[in-house]
């Protein structure tokens, strides 16, 4: 190596160690607050807990509340299960729909699909806001208001534009040839595309599972409107309670959130790998 | 291109939907389903800690099936109004009285029955406070008190055995007490605390007429008094509810003014006692009545926490019944003994041995009761700016409040009269009737049969796709976008053509960049976008491209570190950084003074959200912390498909790395990265969590974006969806619009290429 | 084994025309080669034959069973892929066996058949790797493998040699058309390599825009090119062709410039119809000889020698006409020279349409 390489070298260390204290710090902040024993530390720069403790943390996940049969039955564990099973069903529902859609416009030419992609991209510019309140009074008509299914279909809604431009990629990238070898070797289109096509989209499928897992993981303004139930309830409306306007209990909001994220943490560091490939290969073209 | 396909596709479900949308208001109107008398009586409310435990413990004692849910108290409002139209919400609910006036206009809660409430028990002022006129103009009862609240003085009894009757009097302690002790502190930006002041001046904030109450003289000397109390150093600047309380448990104030909740922040080693507010002495001044100069005394307001019935819950066989067990002597009595809450009974006093809550029970007893009108409402946040922008001395007082009852009466304006719908209704079944015969007319054609037969396979695989996205997607997006049209409230929309649109359009009459106009939120708006995304490509190519040096040690171990912030929940990490950027503890704070031991500077902590560039700094940071590591990945991505025999032949012709870099490398990776930037661009346009949780629009809503003013019309201001819509829609067509020019020129690009 | 054939074979895709009208004739256990340029038609032709696209018009006989409209699951074909399409999710054994399992094969009768291909292609040590793991060549025999395993009656190839090193290219050839004697199944192969398409074919078709130029034994095209295209495309190097001469008005003779090569008879030349007829001349760089004197001889100005072992090509000019000559020794550059042409080996095209004058 010579004079300039090693300079070079030095210089991207050194970028990208700014870079990941920056990626790092606010987490490492949540980190400290969570086990910091003193309510509400004065300004620290460095992100160490004073006081260690673990009692947030026990505090935010040890709630209960009282079942009709006199018992307690356990609450955070009760709305962890909410947001895993709400998260998971409205990634299942979301990719499962948007995968058959997808491997349509990447593979047939059919009448009124650039009418439909143009309409899927034009969801995406539409604000919730103003599609909010029709899809309450919707979900009401349908008796789905309080349920998770009503919220699984909401997510589930949202998230399927956007895995089917991310799958379309996807596909895109499939040589036609194994299908068509598929074909010649005795399967039907739709077995090609079952027993060719999606096990090779497998990392592409993974991470548009990941994706539609997160937005239903993280969304809290939804569920609070939808949800009437402390025990039908998602982590994220959980959290938003502690922070209020006049008494902000920042070290049990840090500790829950740590909580919170470690699931979705360890999906993504799961599948980060695909990650570059899926969405470099044209995964986000329209 | 793309996009004007879209429209042909939106204008053939449009009268659909459009007459689904008119079709809704009626079916609204019928009562809710009547309860049976065993089904449990549903009660919300938005308690935490305590007053919760205390809430549960009465519900307990209650002999029938209650449930009870905790609902955040953000959320509290806009579940209401969602839910009981619906029939879907609670029997009772807990609220303060101040809502009484918006929940009664839309319907969300009945009178009391009569006899329901023993009158004579209660104190005058919560009675006064949870009575309004019905439609016909009768007073009536609207709900229970249940507890009373209101501002008192906290003294630091080491501090200040004896605390001055005068506000004035505070500004003579400046010379006594210790060094960097305030003498006095409250949250003196807020309408709340500073309506106390006025109210020793004879002003309410809100006129007998509904109009703003804020103004002339004495409104003025009001502002003057807190600013001259500000310059001298007897009150903190810029204080919120949080330092207010910081500086009280640190012995750095030596009184506070704040309401009940703050005891629960007091460590016990502190000695402190309530009492009643100071006087003002300036607000005797110039008083013509007979009362010499005996100083006025300083009025909080009062606020009535009541339990409220909702129309279902009149139908509710036991709803009474729990009422009145909830409201009882004993429960009074037990509340204020568990929770420590000031019952508006007078015959459930507080223990004597509670100087606390006797001392807030006297103060409650000078406070003026809340208006509850819809009014008060638009109220505050005007209110809030005037005082912030003299206290800041960004504008003299009286301009100040002019400018504050401007906004007043904008937010106020009445929502524009019901128009005709024919010609609406005429233009869409016209264009609807066009488009089903242009349909026909080309299904008609052999060619397009043959391609409608040769599409006939893809259909099965995207049938239920279409009906899914329809049916929650497009469908409520259609209905929305129609809302647009309309105006009123939720249930009972009338037409109104085109008028929200105007209105938006030309500033609601006012000048064109005031504050919150359109377009100067649009400009605020695109700012926003540009800079996030420029910071945002940036980072994440210049991390991608040193990323992908070939030689480089420990890259996935980077890689990993490096996209953590898109792992975490984003309303997590805008928390947190709201968190961060607090003044008090935040941890830039802790920078700042780390800083300053170290190069022994004297750099003062930043209010982050006291200045537009501030707050729209802290906006900026956190967004472009969430959003840099997936450009950094599509980028990576990008990279590898980048030959690299190219670069090779490059470097072979003599190009320096940053030719390679500009002249290669960068339009190799471009048909990647176009359509990410794109796809970055409106989320960051429609990037509501980061807005709403960070600045929340502070400060005076300049940080805020079009989608975060949309929401504000539609669930803080006062409830316009129609209003909101119109936003939304405009939000949509420049969307649409921008990316339909940039697909345009992208194309137009290419093919200069 | 099956006879293919197919009668007015169309395809548009759009506006354009890809297939006008293709009829072909392929004997049972016939090993056919449909050789063209790209573009000429040729993989549209066996996508159509595999039922990967609809035709616009006309019908495909397998075994007299018109198959026209059926999927290609229900016409038990084989293919080999250009890119080999290996599923690249599937380990070398599940490849070889995905076909059989599609068609609900008995697990014994797969491990068997997929046993024997892999012995007969030497894939044994490769059953367990993924195709990610294995060199060109290896892909190249899994893929064979996955056809012959399935044991259709009809093969088809797409270009199944593009993808290899030229080294390599001959042994997979001759290995290929082992396979096809061993297992007598019909083949249809497509390439644009005329040298594959002359080794490996019984039957060969040319095809050009869409057309089939010619079909023939190799030799049969070789020998008797049915119009200039094919002379043009069958041949290495290349037949040399000098346009603007001019046919004696006896018909014995043709003027190349001021010399004159005779016409002799090969088959039936018809002097009458083609006396002083303007005419393109053709012959074959192997044709042409060296010499010193001018009888029935052309000049050559050669600019650059090709030496390739056993014999040199020479490239050059006749007069304004590029052109190749074979020579065995090395001759001097810079020099014009002499070189006789065979009058046996003299095609004649017509200069407007291009179709072979007898």
């Amino acid at each position: 190596m010579n004079k300039k390489q090693i300079l070079n070298n030095a210089l991207s260390h050194g970028l990208l160690l700014v870079a990941v204290a920056f990626a790092l710090y606010p987490v490492l902040w949540v980190i400290a607050l969570a086990f910091s024993g003193e309510t509400t530390p004065g300004a620290r720069a460095i992100p160490v807990p004073t006081a260690p403790t673990m009692d947030h943390l026990r505090e935010v996940v040890s709630t209960t509340r009282p079942t009709p049969d006199g018992g307690t039955a356990w609450l955070f564990g009760q709305q962890l299960a909410n947001s895993l099973l709400v998260s998971i069903a409205t990634a299942l529902v979301g990719v499962g729909v948007a995968i058959p859609v997808a491997y349509a416009l990447a593979r047939f030419e059919f009448v009124g699909k650039s009418g439909g992609m143009a309409t899927l991209l034009a969801t995406q510019m539409f604000p919730a806001v103003a599609s909010a309140v029709p899809l309450f009074i919707m979900l009401e008509a349908m008796g789905l208001l309080n349920t998770r299914t009503g919220l699984i279909l909401c997510y589930a809604s949202t998230s399927v534009p956007f895995a089917i431009f991310q799958l379309r990629g996807a596909f895109e990238t499939i040589p036609v040839d194994l299908e068509e070898a598929a074909m010649v070797d005795g399967a039907s289109r739709f077995e090609a595309f079952v027993r060719v096509v999606l096990p090779v989209a497998k990392p592409a499928i993974a991470v548009t599972f990941l994706f539609a897992f997160m937005t239903a993981y993280n969304e809290f303004i939804l569920a609070a409107t939808l949800l009437s139930d402390e025990s039908m309830f998602t982590l994220p409306v959980v959290l938003q309670r502690f922070i209020g306007e006049y008494d902000a209990q920042w070290e049990a909001f840090a500790a829950g959130a740590l909580v919170v994220s470690i699931p979705v943490m360890a999906l993504f560091y799961l599948l980060q790998k695909h990650m570059v490939a899926g969405l470099g290969a044209g995964g986000v073209k329209g | 291109m793309i996009c004007l396909r879209a429209w042909r596709w939106l204008a053939a479900f449009a009268f659909l939907l459009a007459a689904s949308a008119l079709g809704i208001s009626p079916a609204r109107a019928t009562s809710p389903p009547v309860p049976d008398a065993t089904a449990p009586v549903t009660i919300w409310h938005a308690y935490r800690g305590v007053e919760q435990a205390t809430l549960d413990a009465l519900v307990a004692s209650f002999d029938g099936d209650v449930n009870v849910l905790a609902i955040p108290y953000d959320a509290f409002g806009a579940k209401l109004a969602a839910a009981i139209p619906l029939g879907e919400g609670p029997d009772l609910f807990i609220d303060s009285h101040e809502r009484l006036g918006d929940f009664i206009h839309r319907g969300l809660v009945t009178p009391l029955p009569p006899e329901t409430l023993e009158e004579a028990a209660y104190a005058p002022q919560a009675l006064a406070a949870v009575t309004l006129p019905d439609t016909e103009g009768r007073p009536r009862r609207w709900g229970a008190p249940l507890s009373m609240k209101s501002l008192a003085l906290y003294v630091n009894t080491d501090l200040l055995p004896e605390a001055p009757a005068t506000l004035e009097g505070f500004g003579e302690l400046t010379e006594t007490l210790p060094e960097g002790v305030f003498p006095l502190a409250w949250e003196a930006n807020s309408a709340y605390a500073h309506a106390a002041i006025l109210g020793a001046y004879g002003i309410g904030l809100l006129t007998e007429e509904e109009t703003f109450g804020m103004r002339g003289d004495g409104a003025e000397r009001s502002l003057t008094l807190v600013l001259n109390l500000l310059k001298a150093g007897v009150l903190p600047e810029d204080a919120d509810g949080a330092l207010v309380t910081d500086l009280f448990r640190s012995g750095k104030a030596a009184a506070v003014i704040s309401g009940p909740w703050l005891a629960g922040d007091l460590p016990d080693t502190l000695h402190y006692e309530v009492r009643d507010l100071p006087a003002v002495a300036d607000a005797a001044r110039g008083r013509t009545r007979g009362e010499g100069d005996a100083p006025a005394l300083m009025r909080p307001l009062l606020t009535v926490e009541s339990l409220m019935i909702s129309p279902r819950g009149a139908t509710h066989p036991r709803a009474a019944a729990l009422l009145a067990h909830l409201t009882s002597a004993e429960a009074g009595r037990r509340r204020a003994r568990d929770a420590r809450a000031l019952s508006a009974r007078t015959d459930a006093p507080p223990p004597s041995a509670d100087a606390f809550l006797r001392a807030f029970q006297a103060q409650a007893s000078l406070a003026t009761p809340m208006p509850a009108v819809r009014a008060m409402r638009a109220v505050w946040e005007p209110a809030s700016r005037a005082i912030r922008k003299t206290l800041r001395q960004d504008m003299a007082p009286e301009r100040a409040l002019e400018e504050a009852a401007r906004r007043f009466r904008d937010v106020r304006r009445p929502p524009p009269p019901p128009k005709d719908p024919t010609v609406l209704l005429t233009v869409l079944g016209a264009l609807s009737l066009f488009g089903a015969l242009t349909l026909v007319h080309r299904a008609r054609r052999p060619a397009m049969r043959a391609r409608l037969r040769a599409s006939l396979p893809a259909y099965r695989y995207v049938i239920h796709g279409v009906l899914l996205v329809g049916v929650l997607v497009l469908g409520p997006i259609l209905v929305g976008a129609a809302t647009a049209l309309f105006a009123g409230q939720p249930h009972q929309m009338y037409y109104v053509g085109l008028d929200n649109f105007v209105d938006i359009l030309t500033a609601r009459s006012g000048p064109l960049f005031a504050s919150g106009s359109f377009y100067l939120v649009l400009i605020v708006t695109v700012a926003w976008t540009a800079c996030n995304v420029v910071l945002h490509l940036a980072i994440g190519v210049t991390l991608a491209l040193v990323l992908s040096r070939p030689l480089l040690k420990l890259k996935s171990v980077y890689r990993v570190l490096l996209i953590v912030p898109w792992s975490v929940p984003s309303y997590v990490t805008a928390l947190a950084w709201k968190g961060m950027f607090h003044r008090q503890f935040g941890a830039v704070t802790g920078i700042i003074e780390g800083l300053n031991d170290i190069f022994g500077t004297h750099l003062e902590p930043i209010a982050w959200f006291a200045t537009f560039s501030t707050s729209f700094a802290a906006n900026l940071t956190t967004n472009v912390w969430l959003g840099f590591p997936f450009m950094m990945v599509v980028t990576l991505g990008a990279l590898t498909a980048v030959p690299k025999d190219v670069l090779e032949a490059a470097e072979v012709d003599g190009a320096t790395p940053l030719q390679r870099l500009w002249h290669v490398t960068l339009p190799m990776i471009k048909p990647t990265m176009i359509p990410a930037t794109v796809l970055g661009s409106i989320w960051t346009f429609n990037m509501f969590n980061v807005v709403f949780l960070v600045s929340g629009g502070e400060p005076d809503g300049t940080t805020d974006i079009l989608i975060s003013e949309a929401y504000r019309w539609a669930f803080t201001r006062e409830a316009r969806y129609g209003y909101a819509a119109a936003y939304a829609v405009l939000i949509f067509l420049i969307l649409a619009g921008a990316s339909t020019a940039g697909a345009r020129w992208i194309d137009r690009s290419k093919e200069r290429a | 084994m099956v006879n293919v054939e197919t009668q007015g074979l169309r395809k548009s895709f759009g506006d354009t025309e890809v297939l006008k009208g293709i009829d072909l004739r392929v004997p049972e256990g016939a090993f056919a080669v449909l050789v063209g340029p790209s573009g000429c038609g040729k993989s549209t032709l066996l996508r159509l034959l595999a039922g990967l696209e609809e035709a616009s018009e006309g019908t495909i006989l397998f075994g007299g069973e018109d198959v026209t409209t059926r999927a290609p699951k229900d016409r038990d074909v084989a293919m080999v892929f250009q890119s080999y399409a290996l599923y690249p999710h599937m380990s070398v054994r599940d490849n070889l066996a995905f076909g059989l399992k599609l068609r609900k094969t008995p697990s014994n009768v797969i491990t068997a058949r997929v046993d024997e291909a892999a012995a007969v292609l030497g894939l044994e040590p490769l059953l367990d790797r993924f195709p990610r793991a294995l060199s060109g060549g290896q892909r190249q025999r899994v893929a064979m493998g996955r056809a012959i395993v399935r044991r259709s009656k009809l093969f088809l190839f797409d270009e199944p040699l593009s993808n290899l090193d030229p080294s390599l290219r001959t042994q997979v050839r001759v290995d290929i058309r082992k396979q096809h004697d061993r297992l007598g199944a019909t083949s249809i192969y497509v390439t644009h390599d005329q040298v594959e398409a002359m080794t490996l074919a019984d039957l060969l078709f040319v095809l050009s825009e869409g057309e089939v130029q010619q079909s023939g034994s190799p030799l049969e095209v070789y020998e008797d090119p049915a119009n200039r295209f094919v002379a043009g495309f069958v041949g290495s190097p290349a037949m040399n062709f000098i346009e603007g001469c001019r046919v004696s008005a006896d018909g014995t003779a043709v003027h190349v410039g001021e010399h004159r090569l005779t016409l002799t008879p090969r088959e039936t030349y018809a002097p009458a119809q083609l006396a002083d007829l303007e005419v393109c001349v053709g012959v074959r760089p192997h044709d042409l000889n060296v010499v010193t004197e001018s009888n029935n001889s052309l000049p050559f100005s050669p600019s650059i020698l090709e030496t390739l072992g056993p014999e040199i090509h020479a490239h050059g000019t006749f007069g304004a006409h590029e052109g190749v000559v074979a020579v065995s020794a090395e001759i001097r550059l810079a020099r014009g020279v002499m070189v006789h042409v065979r009058p046996t080996r003299l095609y004649l095209f017509d200069q407007a349409t291009g179709a072979t004058l007898r």
